[in-house]
């Protein structure tokens, strides 16, 4: 295999780029670097969600982000748009959020924001703009493999962020720009001082942009409503399948979670399955988290799709450390790996990303641990709660 | 002209500040600084312009200088107006404010805080041209009505109303009646002398003068609390210090919006309906709005089925071609026009319009420009999406 890359490659000079800006200091160098290259750069701020007056102090899309990428704009002397695609993302990602967690799993909403909104209907905005290019701030590259355009990993594996990125269709690639993939945060930051970017020294946006307080439950009972199922309590179990008590809902839970559960264990207890047609919440201890294969599905492929019996590396978490796994089963919608060391807190909803070292070879929601180690001894308690029948 | 030469066709959204305007105005900034207020000679200065200012635009009014009010603009005024009736008479038993669906916001926004504040709203509709159904206007009006409000000419799609006749059913019913004329003052005809309006709202930047001045018209003994309260200027209608440079400058701009009313009105309406000629003739499927009612000449509001306002205004923009979708919006994103909306416009065909709106700044040259423009993006929407790779 044929891997390169260069710096970052794509537009040329004179030629016009979308660069979609949410007003932080990676896009806003995204900008300043093609800027300076020489192309014809148009920013653009997407409106993705009503701005909750009762939160002053967004991090990402508010009002004042959207100011921020304004002034970045007009500091570096290029037009600046606000598109509205609220309606587009309620649909595609804030609906998909919320029914998602109705089912007990842990979705991830930027992976759809980039696949439907920034990486399709924000591209429909650059053909109207006769945009050849989209350009956006996150931490990954463009390369060639095998004389193709393709989706590498960025260079600074602490800001990685091709985890996101697989769902996006393989056509746009060959309209993607990433600049600052190829460096590192300090690097980003240290252009953004070079260009006296009002952005330089702002501080990193972690949250979920409609859950700027991290309370993703809040969102769920605007939505659902406080009395809905994935909201009300249901029994709590011990993985051994003991019910030990009741929980205040499974959407308030993720698997490998800790905090919030009852103590008094010999050895600290995780969430480690969620079943919401019983309402059920599972507990068990950091082994019974492992697991040895999944199935994933609604897969997308930024390259040919792996064959049976392919070798590829696989992560399952955003930040997790990639691993070696086998394709023991692959068909249009679904695909089954078997991996070679266990990993922890497989999760439903999340990412699964496929590998071949630096490029990303696409990925799938995960629907299952399937294969795994359900074999250990079930925890001695220290004290006996009260049982349930 | 010049392909790259900008075009100004939103001179509904705002317009620049007259030469004259600014020479009327200088003194007051320099040398006549005084505090209207203040007794001694740089006091008497400023009171004798700023009289002398409300006595000249009142003549552009057919009004009374006592029946003059200086605003901060066209949101004060129609505020000022509604509010102001309204918290009167509520104490009289009527408490309910009568408008249409195609007010600007700061009617339709101060009508709804009648109804917050324990009054009510009515909304009479419009038909399919914009035009406001008298008949159900008249059902509206009874003894437990304050204020109505009309606008005299729509921001959006430039439909004049009957004022006269709308003021004069009001007055039958005891109803106070307010117009919004901010896009009407130097289109149409205002006179308080023929025409039985209560209260009139006219704004500065639209016709030349710097924003934030305005004025309101409160034909006397209608009942008007302030909105703000403090000092005794404007009698205690509207305290706080006058703006005296800015009242010269309204009143400079409204005299000469005056004198060239019949020249400019011409000019426009040439102008206009060269626009809407080419439009039809180069694109057959677009869809004038409000063209089958009277219009005032400066505003063409035009949809082209197949493209997105969104997306037309930032390819307008980046050819140097500055309109708007419907008014100006506070985030700069746009959303459906709540006017096109009750003329029973079809959603896609409402988030297809832009409005053009004409002024000192146009010529034929330009409107050709914008004819070629706007021809072309029309049909680069009907073809295929356009291949870049």
């Amino acid at each position: 295999m044929d891997t390169t890359h260069n710096e970052w490659e794509g537009p040329q000079h004179g030629e016009r780029v979308l660069v979609a800006m949410s007003g932080g200091v990676d896009s806003s160098v995204a900008a300043a670097m093609l800027v300076e290259r020489g192309c014809d750069v148009v920013g653009v701020t997407m409106k993705l969600h009503e701005d909750g007056s009762d939160v002053p102090d967004r991090p990402c899309c508010s009002l004042d982000s959207t100011s921020d990428a304004r002034r970045v704009c007009e500091r570096l002397g290029v037009p600046h748009y606000v598109v509205n695609l609220v309606d587009r993302f309620g649909r595609d990602v804030l609906d998909d959020f919320v029914s998602e967690y109705a089912r007990g799993r842990t979705p991830i909403p930027c992976v759809r924001c980039n696949t439907f909104t920034k990486f399709r209907d924000l591209l429909h905005k650059a053909d109207a703009i006769d945009a050849r290019w989209l350009a956006t701030g996150h931490y990954a590259r463009m390369g060639d493999v095998d004389g193709r355009r393709a989706l590498l990993r960025g260079l600074d594996p602490a800001k990685d962020q091709s985890y996101f990125l697989w769902g996006i269709e393989r056509e746009v690639l060959d309209r993607l720009v990433l600049p600052i993939g190829v460096q590192t945060k300090a690097e980003t930051r240290a252009i953004a001082r070079r260009f006296g970017l009002r952005t330089a020294e702002k501080a990193e946006s972690q949250d979920i942009c409609f859950v700027p307080d991290g309370n993703h439950v809040r969102v769920l009972e605007e939505h659902l409503g406080a009395d809905a199922p994935a909201l009300s309590a249901g029994p709590l179990r011990l993985h051994t399948g003991e019910v030990i008590g009741e929980h205040r809902g499974f959407a308030r839970y993720t698997i490998g979670q800790r905090k919030g559960l009852p103590g008094g264990f010999s050895q600290p207890m995780f969430v480690v399955d969620i079943i919401a047609s019983e309402r059920a919440v599972v507990i068990g201890p950091r082994e019974a988290l492992l697991g040895r294969g999944l199935e994933a599905r609604e897969l997308n492929w930024l390259s040919e799709p792996p064959r049976m019996g392919a070798r590829v590396q696989v992560q399952v978490r955003n930040r997790a450390r990639a691993v070696p796994a086998t394709v023991v089963r692959i068909e249009s919608d679904a695909i089954e790996l078997a991996l070679e060391e266990a990993v922890s807190a497989i999760t439903p909803g999340q990412s699964l990303v496929l590998f071949d070292d630096a490029h990303v070879l696409g990925g799938g929601v995960i629907e299952a641990r399937t294969g795994a180690m359900h074999n250990a001894d079930p925890p001695r308690r220290a004290a006996l709660p009260i049982l349930a029948a | 002209m010049d392909m790259t030469t900008p075009v100004y066709l939103d001179h509904a959204a705002t317009t620049p500040v007259r030469d004259e305007v600014m020479a009327a105005m200088a003194p007051f900034f320099g040398a006549r600084f005084g505090n209207p207020s203040s007794v001694h000679r740089w006091g008497r200065d400023a009171r004798v312009a700023l009289d002398e200012a409300r006595e000249r635009l009142s003549a552009c009014l057919g009004a009374r200088p006592d029946e003059i009010c200086f605003t901060s603009g066209g949101t004060e005024g129609d505020n000022f107006a509604i509010l102001g009736v309204a918290r009167t008479l509520r104490t009289h038993g009527r408490t309910i404010a009568v408008t249409t669906p195609i007010e600007h916001k700061a009617v339709l926004a101060a009508v709804h805080q009648v109804a917050i504040e324990g009054g009510g709203e009515r909304v009479v509709p419009v038909n399919e041209h914009g035009v406001v159904d008298t008949e159900a206007f008249a059902r509206a009006l009874d003894a437990q009505v304050a204020v109505a409000s009309v606008m005299w000419v729509n921001n959006e799609i430039g439909v004049i109303q009957d004022i006269r006749a709308l003021a004069q059913q009001a007055k039958r019913m005891g109803v106070v009646f307010h117009t919004d004329a901010v896009q009407a003052f130097g289109k149409v005809r205002v006179d308080a002398r023929d025409t039985p309006f209560d209260l009139l709202t006219i704004s500065g930047h639209k016709i030349g003068a710097p924003k934030g001045i305005g004025a309101l018209y409160i034909r006397r003994d209608t009942p008007l609390e302030p909105m703000f309260h403090g000092g005794s200027q404007d009698r205690g209608r509207r305290p706080g210090t006058e703006n005296v440079a800015f009242a010269i400058g309204l009143t400079t701009a409204a005299e000469l919006v005056l004198a060239e009313q019949d020249v400019e009105h011409a000019r426009l309406t040439s102008l206009r309906d060269r626009l809407e000629h080419a439009l039809r003739d180069r694109i057959p499927d677009v869809v004038v709005h409000g063209a089958g009612a009277p219009r005032a000449p400066h505003i063409c509001n035009v949809s082209l089925p197949g493209t997105d306002s969104e997306s037309m205004l930032m390819a307008l923009d980046l050819r140097g071609i500055a309109c708007s979708a419907g008014s100006a919006c506070q985030s700069g994103s746009v959303s459906a026009s709540h006017v096109l909306t009750a003329l029973g416009v079809a959603p896609s065909v409402a988030n297809a319009a832009l409005r053009l709106s004409l002024g000192c700044l146009s010529t034929e040259a330009s409107v050709d420009r914008v004819v070629d423009v706007l021809s072309t993006l029309a049909a680069k929407a009907r073809g295929p999406v356009p291949a870049f790779t």
